[in-house]
């Protein structure tokens, strides 16, 4: 019996292929993808883990801001649970490598122990020495041995450097020169390490875009003596043996790193007190250094001072004594020109004189000759001797009759004499002889004057009077009369005697006064004579006179003639004269000049190498000033630094705080949740389809189960048929689905995300989760099982005698649209039955319903997915950031350096909307949060011309946001994170040097949400920024458009990676190009879901055809024997399932919105926001393929139409 | 020339390595207007004449002629439209489309066919016009075969051919449906052919033609058939 029981189950599946595959096909379709990406996760995890067990990788992490000692290393190493230590020194620095700036890790590497390792092909790097940590695996070139020699990230992308090349290092995020004893150094080696699995970002920092771009190791001689180490790595015992990042391994880590906690503070204090120490020595020896500097300026100061003060006197008597040169040589120059007028003037005259006495001359030449020619005609004479000797005889001729006149005439002068003598003795007498008489007739006057006065005295006296001054007069007139009396007495004659001789007196005189008057007669007489003479004498000497005079003349015209030539000669021997002396006045002032202009240039360069030595020594000064100030304030600085230097923070961090671990481990959950919820179409459709088959089977088995009942099996025993048949085609279907696809869809998965992480390939086969394999198995039986029984159930309740009966077909039943009556009569019959039909089995609508739309939703999803992806960068670049270039400059930038090279971009004249920004790394949060995530600020400088290159909007409302100088514009995916909605409060904490966030955190209100993809930023404005209290921004990172020609950006990226400043250059094409590659993972995915739902929707139309062609052979059979076209007998059938995959095909596109948005926000990392939109192509693919694949099971389902054979209908209905 | 002639006619069936000469030189005529029972045991291969006849399938050689055509020589598509134009067919369970009220099963054959017969008067013809709103499974046998008649005699068929039509009815319904048939062939002329196993129905037949492995044994023509109403069996 079981081996008939067995043949008939083999027979039936032999009979009905089409059906077993179809159950077998659904359940291993849901199977397998179920187990396949279930596996994904545990398989990359367990990749992972394979990795940093293989590389020794660390479990705990320790840092210190403070750094670590030897004796720090030895203490954790005593912690219990600790098993390997290995400490190191990492630094984060802005290096220039190829022709980028990139920030870089820079980690000393224990030279002897990687140089012992080994590699093996997979995970694997062994050594002999157990604390040789996070083993790097060499994959090219050497390990870095000397000084300067450094080994790179082999997984960088696209990297344009390589072995060979410098790595030019040009600040760090600390001091480098603390750390490292080196700034260039050159790549001997690339590797590929377990610490950096993540080539997406090897991990955080405060430098250039927040990310590191390429880690490096160097060996120990590259490290700065006294290099602290900077973190130690240890690994937990215990924990290798666990799952990396699993509860056990976590549990196992915890304990260890709690005790690690516990002895921070010790730790820290240890270290403060260390550090003090040896920075307060270091710093004495400054302080030292700069006085002994400071006075040695000072000195050289004084010096130069006191040379300058010389230098200046001495240019000051230069300026004296040129100035009096000056003056000296303006005297001269007027004197000379006044000499020179004068001597001109002089010399004028004289010529002008000369030219005068010329004329003169000749005039009087002309004038003499007339004299002298009238004068000869006067006298009558041939020439002028003639005449002289004339005139002479005459003159002296006349000259002897003057000299007789003369005596007469002395004679008679004589004889008057006389008389006039007589004569005056005459007059002599009469004057004495009157005066007697008037003598005589004063005297009775007197006599009475006298008397008068005398009664007038005495009756004065008599009166009393006072009579002194008449007696005075009396006096005086008594002396008047004496005098007369005196007179008369002397003269001894009285008055008629008197008389006489006076008249006897004045006759005399007449007498004598006639003779005198006869002798002047006479003497007039010869007077005439005389002056005659005279004038004869006078007309010969006028003659002689004139003769003279001509002859005189002539003289004298030679004379003058002369004296002119001797004028001239001096006059020309004068000009020469003059001319010498001039000339040689001009030449001495020239001199003078020449003198003067050399002294004014000697002097003028006196006064500007003063001007210099002044400037130099302002300038030296003011540096020395500013040095020492700087010095001075430096080392007070670092004395407050020493004095206030705190307590370092420890941080005790696991791999969940590694990034590219944590990356990796949380990838793998999202393709965990992935799973948990993708699979679940499957298995139901699995359900649908196998209830459907197997109550067709059981339905097309009724005679044959009654039969069996009416023989005497039990129920079970007819339902183990079933159930077997179910069963194995289940137990075939997940087994093979599960085996396939489990190595499939793992493989896929990891292969996608080996693209950005390095974890290395699993090599084939892939564990099979035996678990999760049981798991799926157990559900795709179960499910198909559970459906075959309830098929089975509701047949086997029936009692044989009905069973034995062809079941009653069906009823027919009115539909709804039937009541649309005008609509309904249009309708041919096969429309209605189409309509009636759809209606009619529920269960087959459904499956077809749910499994189409089902395929409908993967194929959505995977369109949908691929949009969003390509969404992330086609919403983000162009119509949110129009810009393309971002030029940042280092963190020591000032206005000027931006200023330099804003004014490079415009100049080149290819760059177009320049806006500047201050961009800073921060941490943000939120109330209710704890965590925190790395955001931008970012400050645009000027709010409007921001707006022009990043459009701000609500991507939901569509409305602009306005970016004003208060606005806190958060993106999206920020926002969503933290719940974030306008008139919310975001907390921005400043980040140390780990990226962890330090301080009190800043809290602004945000005014807005807006739309962007890639990065978390808060846009805030200028004034909302000064809140923050950081100080006045540099506004140092640039946002500007330019050319697409990539000779063109090359130039420009040249000419600004050559500005000292200039740390960053990127274009948005590169950004794209990055996020294309690493997004290219989802692509495969979407080639999974496609398949899948392809291989879906067959399988269920397949069966659903299947189904319905075998339920209706008979009626096809008919329709054929009444004449029925090909097509019009595939339309009969078809247009339901047509319809059905329609229907199915609508749900689906409304089922795959959901799905689409749980896959979208699962698989989404913090990093960037993926559209949220499915374009509407991807609404017309999914739909479109959909119906491809009904048409592709249409036809092939065409021939099984065909081969019904018309004979069907002449049969009974069993 | 007759209205339906089977020339020699042949059907050969291949079974895997065994030849079954399902009919073996046919040779039989039907005058128009005729009603024919083609009657004959099971195996006989009245069923396969039945086939050929109705353009279901074609004979291996020999001629099959009707109204003028010769079916024998009509391919696939040529069939189809022989079926569809010149054949009505009557089966012995109906076949009617279970999800189309009685109407609308006649309406299926009569939408096909270029002159068909209104559908609501040959179903009042077969007494159902008040029933035309009904879904097969509302019916008894007999009256799905009504509508089964119904369906065939829309289609306006040169030929209505029925197979066994009462081998799913009761005794009354049975004779009540030949009756109909019979009154069909008399009323309008039309040419009917029943094929059956029983052989009281040669009574009413116009032409008994009765086969016997795989050959018409003998065709005679009843000069007074008898009423349906009076057969007994």
């Amino acid at each position: 019996m079981r081996s008939a029981f067995a043949k008939d189950i083999v027979r039936s599946i032999r009979g009905s292929m089409g059906r077993f595959l179809a159950i077998m096909g659904i359940v291993a379709l849901g199977c397998g993808f179920y187990a396949g990406l279930q596996m994904c996760g545990p398989d990359m995890r367990a990749d992972a883990d394979a990795l940093y067990d293989g590389t020794n990788l660390w479990d705990v992490r320790l840092i210190s801001t403070l750094g670590f000692s030897d004796d720090d290393v030895e203490r954790v190493r005593a912690v219990e649970g600790v098993e390997h230590v290995m400490p190191s020194l990492t630094c984060d620095a802005m290096a220039r490598l190829g022709t980028e700036q990139v920030a870089v890790r820079i980690s000393s590497i224990d030279v002897d122990a990687a140089r012992d390792s080994m590699a093996d092909e997979l995970y694997a790097v062994t050594s002999d020495d157990d604390d040789y940590l996070n083993r790097p695996r060499l994959v090219d070139g050497r390990w870095p041995k000397e000084r300067g020699e450094c080994v790179v990230s082999a997984d960088v992308p696209r990297a344009d450097y390589g072995i060979g090349d410098t790595v030019e290092l040009l600040y760090g995020s600390g001091d480098l020169a603390e750390l490292l004893d080196v700034d260039e150094l050159s790549i001997v080696g690339t590797v590929s390490s377990s610490n950096y699995p993540y080539t997406g970002s090897f991990g955080s920092t405060n430098l250039g875009s927040g990310m590191i771009d390429q880690y490096l190791f160097v060996a120990p001689a590259s490290l700065a003596k006294d290099a602290p180490y900077t973190e130690i790595y240890l690994t937990v015992r215990g924990a290798r043996e666990e799952l990396s990042e699993s509860d056990a391994y976590e549990r196992v880590v915890d304990a260890t790193k709690g005790r690690l906690e516990d002895l921070r503070s010790e730790l820290a204090r240890e270290r403060r007190d260390d550090v003090r120490r040896e920075a307060q020595e270091q710093l004495d020896e400054k302080w030292d250094e700069y006085d002994r500097e400071k006075a040695k300026a000072d000195r050289e100061l004084a010096d130069a001072e006191a040379e300058l003060a010389d230098a200046a006197a001495k240019i000051a008597d230069g300026e004296r004594e040129l100035a009096d040169g000056e003056a000296q040589y303006r005297d001269g120059v007027a004197t000379y020109e006044r000499e020179r007028a004068a001597t001109q003037k002089k010399l004028d005259d004289a010529a002008a004189q000369l030219d005068r006495g010329q004329k003169e001359l000749d005039a009087s030449r002309e004038t003499w000759r007339k004299g002298r020619d009238e004068l000869l005609a006067q006298l009558g004479a041939e020439s002028l001797g003639d005449a002289r000797t004339t005139l002479e005889a005459q003159r002296d001729q006349l000259t002897a009759q003057q000299a007789e006149l003369e005596t007469q005439r002395a004679g008679l002068a004589a004889q008057r004499a006389d008389l006039e003598a007589q004569a005056e003795g005459l007059r002599q007498q009469v004057a004495g002889l009157e005066q007697l008489m008037s003598a005589f007739e004063s005297r009775p006057e007197l006599v009475r004057q006298c008397d008068g006065l005398a009664q007038q005295i005495a009756a004065m006296k008599e009166a009393g009077a006072d009579t002194s001054e008449l007696e005075a007069q009396l006096g005086q007139l008594d002396a008047a009369l004496a005098a007369v009396d005196a007179a008369i007495a002397a003269s001894g004659m009285d008055e008629g005697q008197a008389r006489a001789a006076l008249d006897q007196a004045n006759a005399g005189i007449s007498q004598l006064e006639e003779g005198i008057a006869q002798i002047d007669a006479g003497i007039a007489q010869i007077d005439d004579g005389l002056s005659q003479l005279a004038d004869g004498l006078a007309q010969v000497g006028e003659g002689l006179g004139a003769i003279d005079q001509v002859e005189d003349g002539a003289c004298k015209l030679d004379e003058g003639k002369a004296k002119l030539d001797a004028g001239r000669r001096e006059l020309a021997q004068g000009r020469a004269t003059a001319a010498r002396e001039l000339a040689r006045g001009q030449q001495e002032l020239d001199d003078a000049a020449a003198k003067l202009e050399d002294a004014r240039a000697e002097l003028e360069d006196g006064r500007a190498q003063y001007a210099d030595g002044l400037r130099e020594y302002e300038e030296g000064k003011a540096e020395a000033d500013e040095r020492f100030t700087d010095a001075l304030e430096q080392l007070q600085d670092a004395q407050r630094e020493i004095d206030e230097v705190e307590l370092p923070d420890i941080y005790a961090l696991d791999r969940t705080q590694s990034e590219g671990a944590a990356t990796y481990h949380a990838d793998a959950g999202r393709i965990d949740s992935i799973a948990d919820v993708f699979p679940f179409i499957f298995f139901l459709v699995a359900a649908l389809v196998s209830l459907t088959t197997m109550t067709r089977m059981v339905e097309d088995d009724r005679v044959l189960i009654g039969t069996y009942k009416a023989l005497g099996y039990g129920t079970g025993a007819i339902a183990a048929k079933y159930l077997a048949y179910a069963g194995i085609a289940g137990v075939v279907g997940a087994t093979v689905g599960i085996v396939i696809l489990s190595q499939v869809l793992p493989f896929i998965v990891m292969s996608a995300y080996s693209i950005i992480y390095t974890v290395p390939l699993h090599p084939f086969p892939l564990p099979i989760n035996l678990g999760i394999a049981l798991t799926s198995g157990g559900l795709g039986v179960g499910v198909t099982l559970l459906a075959t029984w309830g098929a089975v159930v509701s047949s086997l309740r029936e009692v044989p005698a009905t069973l034995m009966l062809p079941r009653a077909p069906k009823a027919g039943k009115r539909i709804l649209l039937e009541r649309i009556i005008p609509v309904w009569r249009r309708l041919s019959f096969t429309w209605k039955v189409t309509f009636r039909n759809l209606f009619r089995y529920k269960r087959r609508f459904l499956m077809t319903v749910i499994g189409i739309s089902g395929c409908t939703a993967l194929l959505l999803v995977g369109f949908g997915l691929h949009d969003s992806i390509w969404d992330i960068i086609d919403c983000q670049y162009g119509p949110i950031i129009h810009f393309d270039t971002t030029v940042g400059l280092d963190d020591e930038a000032i206005e000027l350096d931006v200023h330099r090279v804003v004014r490079c971009l415009e100049d080149s004249g290819e760059v177009t909307g320049i806006v500047r920004v201050q961009n800073e790394n921060m941490q943000a949060s939120a109330d209710g949060y704890d965590e925190t995530i790395r955001v931008n600020v970012v400050v645009p400088r000027d709010a409007e011309a921001m707006a022009r290159v990043i459009t701000f909007r609500n991507r939901l409302s569509g409305a602009e946001l306005p970016l004003d100088d208060d606005a806190v514009l958060v993106t999206e995916k920020l926002a969503l994170k933290y719940g974030l909605a306008e008139g919310d409060q975001i907390v921005l904490y400043d980040q140390d040097d780990v990226g962890n966030a330090v301080g009190e955190g800043h809290r602004l209100r945000v005014t807005g949400v807006a739309e962007n993809y890639v990065g978390n930023l808060v846009y805030v404005g200028r004034d909302a920024y000064e809140t923050l209290g950081a100080g006045v921004p540099v506004f140092g990172t640039i946002y500007a458009s330019t050319t697409p020609d990539e000779d063109v950006r090359k130039g420009i990226a040249d000419e600004l990676h050559d500005m000292e400043s200039v740390s960053t250059v990127i274009f948005s094409d590169e950004t794209i190009n990055m996020y294309r590659r690493m997004l290219s993972v989802v692509d495969m995915i979407v080639v999974v879901l496609i398949v899948s739902a392809a291989a879906l929707a067959y399988i269920v139309l397949y069966n659903l055809t299947n189904i319905n062609i075998g339920e209706r052979i008979r009626e096809i059979a008919s329709l054929k024997v009444l004449g029925f076209t090909r097509g019009e007998v595939y339309t009969y059938i078809f247009r339901e399932v047509g319809l059905l995959a329609l229907i199915g095909d609508a749900v689906g596109l409304a089922l795959g919105i959901v799905l689409e948005r749980f896959v979208v926000t699962t698989a989404e990392v913090d990093y960037v926001m993926f559209g949220r939109t499915i374009h509407p192509p991807s609404f017309v693919y999914a739909f479109a393929l959909t119906m491809l694949f009904t048409g592709l099971v249409v036809l092939t389902m065409r021939r099984r139409l065909d081969r019904v054979d018309m004979v069907e209908s002449l049969k009974s209905v069993d | 020339m007759a209205f339906v002639e089977f020339r020699d006619v042949s059907k050969v069936y291949r079974m895997g390595d065994v030849e079954v000469r399902a009919v073996n030189g046919m040779d039989f005529a039907i005058e128009q207007g005729e009603f024919v029972v083609i009657v004959g045991p099971s195996g006989a291969g009245k069923t396969t004449v039945l086939n050929m006849l109705g353009g279901m399938d074609t004979p291996t050689s020999g001629t099959i002629m009707l109204d003028g055509q010769e079916v024998s020589a009509m391919g696939e598509r040529e069939l189809t439209q022989y079926r569809r134009h010149d054949i009505g067919f009557v089966f012995q369970f109906y076949n009617l489309v279970q999800n189309l009220t009685a109407l609308e099963n006649v309406e299926l054959a009569s939408q096909i066919c270029a002159d068909p017969l209104p559908a609501d008067e040959v179903l009042a013809e077969v007494g159902l016009a008040a029933r035309s709103d009904n879904f097969p499974s509302q019916l008894s046998g007999g009256e799905q075969q009504r509508v089964a008649i119904a369906r065939a005699l829309a289609k306006n068929p040169k030929l209505l051919l029925c197979d066994e039509p009462t081998g799913a009815l009761d005794y009354e319904t049975g004779k009540q449906i030949l009756r109909l048939l019979q009154d069909t062939c008399r009323n309008t002329g039309r040419t009917v052919a029943v094929v059956t196993h029983n052989q009281a129905f040669t009574q009413i037949a116009d032409r008994v033609i009765e086969v016997r492995e795989g050959q018409a044994r003998s065709v005679r023509v009843n000069e007074h058939p008898a009423d349906a109403t009076t057969l007994e069996w």
